[in-house]
């Protein structure tokens, strides 16, 4: 990977901004009467107001959390489409640390819900890591056959033992005590949660990490030269493991803050396509850690604007999806075409 | 004992029925490989197969014209990772996930009004009432499976007995070989894609249209996606791709079958046996693809990860 020259760094973005805008409107065109009064919706619905920009943040921050866990284990050339997985299961073995200490006080409940979350979502991520590295398997079918497990895994609990019988058919567990909800504060009426913040700090420490300490030296040497790597005496096994439980932890945080924050409980549908919006932001990124946060506030108002596409427009949710998958297609494309011609 | 070779019988045909979509798309996704090139969207060319021939037979009330839209809806699609991939010359794991996003949107949004519509489906075959002892056979016997068993060998003997398959295989293992006596790689690499494409969304329909007579959203719930992965397990063999699908539609047909017996265990954990099947035999046959060799040349760096 080389780095872009001055000039790409910004042309790239702005001329991949102006195609995005180009085939949003005319996705808009097909499919509503007024192409660029939609857009403007979209905008006003995603950034518009203290309140829509809450919302954004809170659809940014599993993004961006789902994209960090991409881009590590790409570091060391692993590609892994897993986050959705390890989302679920931390939420998973997070909830559980919950509905143990329903009524223990937040000092208590908080450390031992994370810590779960965490190892669960370690844990998700560390078996394709671990499949890589002794038996050679690829990591990327692993984690995505991985993902329909964690996801139906979910649904067993909050169907099965952890239903909230109170509930009569609805699936869910009983809804978290208030010492399990992360701290949030309000800033010129937009909330910002704790998690936002967490995630913007993990993502400058990897960044630092990777860019500046021997062992981000290593996973470059692993992705680039396996062989010479084990010459210079950096083992493949343990950072495979490694990068791929550090990726688990992120997407587990992820998913707790989804149960514990945003919807209060355990429920199936705790993402909404999440880890692919990861995976489509890592790659936009370039694997770039810090513009990695940038891109997630994009794609998490992207999302967010869903509901002001559905009443301004009666555009369906999908049609983000369809947007997500036309700005990562216009991207890829404007970053071969460039580099081609320069080759 | 007799209880138990009806049993066994009748999940064998449920296990045909249910792997005919996965078998499809694994035959489709096994062209795709064997010219070189990884396709992940073949998850989203079954969604928009499988939405465009459920919304062509809901209109036309024939199904056939809801297989050849579903054929060409994956067909389109496929033309996105051939662009992306063969054009702009774009890493084939981003290009699948970014045609997979596409074709979950686009069947979702498109797809929409058709969701909870009722179709009749492809009629019984009449005329067989003189053999009641087959009647089950028979029914299990739709034409989607059919289509799929019948095209199985085809394939497997179109790709090692015939001229064309030589030239698909040998791009497969080395474009720079192909080149070199006279073919154009990306020509083939095109057309695999294209088959690839035309499969998967054969397979969608094969879901929508025949297996479960509804489209929802989101429906193929990762068959696309196992598919890919069974290609390793089939060693890129059309001739091992009805086994390698059974692991799926069997696993699946045995979760079915369990609950409706009334078995205890909770019927969200047995609905992970299609995927953790799968993955079990995936990782034993690894080791020996390994061993004994069988991956296309030109997949190995895009397997071995290198960016």
């Amino acid at each position: 990977m080389t780095e872009p020259s001055v000039l790409r760094r910004y042309t790239v973005p702005l001329a991949a901004g102006v195609l995005f805008v180009a085939v949003a409107l005319a996705f808009f065109a097909l499919n509503a009467p007024a192409p660029f009064a939609v857009f403007g919706a979209m905008v006003q619905g995603a950034y518009g107001d203290g309140f829509a920009l809450s919302i954004s943040l809170v659809k940014a921050t599993p993004i961006l959390l789902c994209a960090l866990s991409v881009a590590l284990p790409a570091r060391m050339g692993l590609i892994t489409v897993g986050a959705e997985g390890q989302l679920y299961f931390g939420a998973l073995t997070g909830t559980g640390a919950v509905l143990g200490l329903l009524h223990a006080p937040a000092w208590e409940l908080l450390p031992a819900m994370l810590g779960a979350a965490l190892a669960g979502g370690a844990l998700w991520g560390a078996v394709p890591g671990l499949l890589r590295a002794r038996l050679s398997v690829n990591e990327t079918i692993v984690t995505i056959l991985l993902n329909y497990v964690a996801i139906r895994l979910v649904d067993f609990v909050v169907y099965g033992p952890w239903k909230n019988a109170a509930n009569l058919g609805w699936p869910a567990t009983v809804s978290f005590p208030a010492a399990a909800v992360f701290p949030a504060f309000t800033v010129h009426g937009t909330t910002v949660h704790a998690e936002f913040l967490v995630a913007c700090a993990a993502a400058a420490a990897l960044h630092g990490l990777v860019s500046r300490s021997r062992w981000g030296l290593s996973l470059t040497l692993l992705r680039s030269n396996r062989r010479a790597a084990s010459i210079a005496g950096v083992n493949y096994a343990r950072n495979a493991v490694a990068v791929m439980a550090i990726a688990g932890m992120l997407a587990g945080f992820a998913g707790i803050m989804q149960a514990a924050d945003v919807q209060g409980r355990l429920q199936p549908d705790i993402s909404v396509g999440y880890g692919l919006s990861g995976f489509l932001v890592a790659w936009l990124a370039g694997q770039n850690f810090l513009r990695i946060i940038p891109l997630s506030l994009l794609m998490g108002g992207l999302t967010a604007s869903a509901d002001a596409l559905q009443l301004f427009a009666q555009l369906p949710f999908a049609s983000t999806v369809v947007l997500q998958g036309l700005l990562f297609g216009s991207v890829l494309a404007l970053n071969g075409w460039l580099r081609r011609s320069k080759a | 004992m007799h209880a138990a070779v009806v049993f066994l019988a009748q999940l064998l045909l449920a296990g045909v029925r249910s792997s005919t979509p996965v078998l499809l798309v694994l035959l489709g996704e096994t062209l795709t490989q064997r010219v070189g090139v990884i396709n992940l969207g073949v998850e989203g060319e079954m969604l928009v197969g499988a939405a465009g021939g459920f919304a062509i037979t809901a209109v036309t009330g024939n199904p056939w014209l809801g297989l050849v839209a579903a054929m060409l809806a994956g067909l389109l699609l496929s033309g996105a990772h051939a662009l992306l991939c063969l054009g702009f010359k774009v890493n084939q794991i981003a290009s699948g996930v970014c045609v997979l996003t596409l074709g979950s949107g686009l069947s979702a949004y498109y797809g929409a009004p058709y969701v909870g519509r009722q179709i009749a489906g492809f009629a019984n075959p009449s005329g067989f009432a003189s053999m009641p002892a087959l009647a089950p056979l028979l029914a299990a016997l739709t034409p989607t499976v059919v289509i799929a068993l019948a095209i199985t060998p085809m394939i497997g003997v179109w790709l090692y007995k015939t001229r064309t398959g030589l030239i698909w295989r040998t791009v497969g293992e080395s474009t720079e070989a192909a080149r070199m006596v006279g073919i154009k790689p990306w020509r083939v690499q095109l057309a695999g894609i294209l088959a690839g494409g035309l499969l998967a969304g054969l397979g969608g329909a094969a879901l929508s249209v025949d297996y479960t007579r509804t489209w929802v959203e989101g429906m193929t719930a990762g068959r696309g996606l196992v598919a890919v992965g069974l290609v390793v397990v089939a060693r890129w063999n059309p001739w091992l791709a009805l086994p390698a699908a059974l692991l799926f539609g069997g696993s699946e047909a045995l979760y079915l079958r369990l609950q409706s017996l009334g078995v205890t265990v909770s019927p969200y954990l047995l609905s992970t046996l299609p995927y953790l099947i799968p993955l079990a035999v995936l990782l034993g046959s690894y080791r020996s693809a390994r061993r004994t060799g069988g991956m296309p040349q030109e997949l190995t760096s895009i397997f071995k990860g290198v960016q």
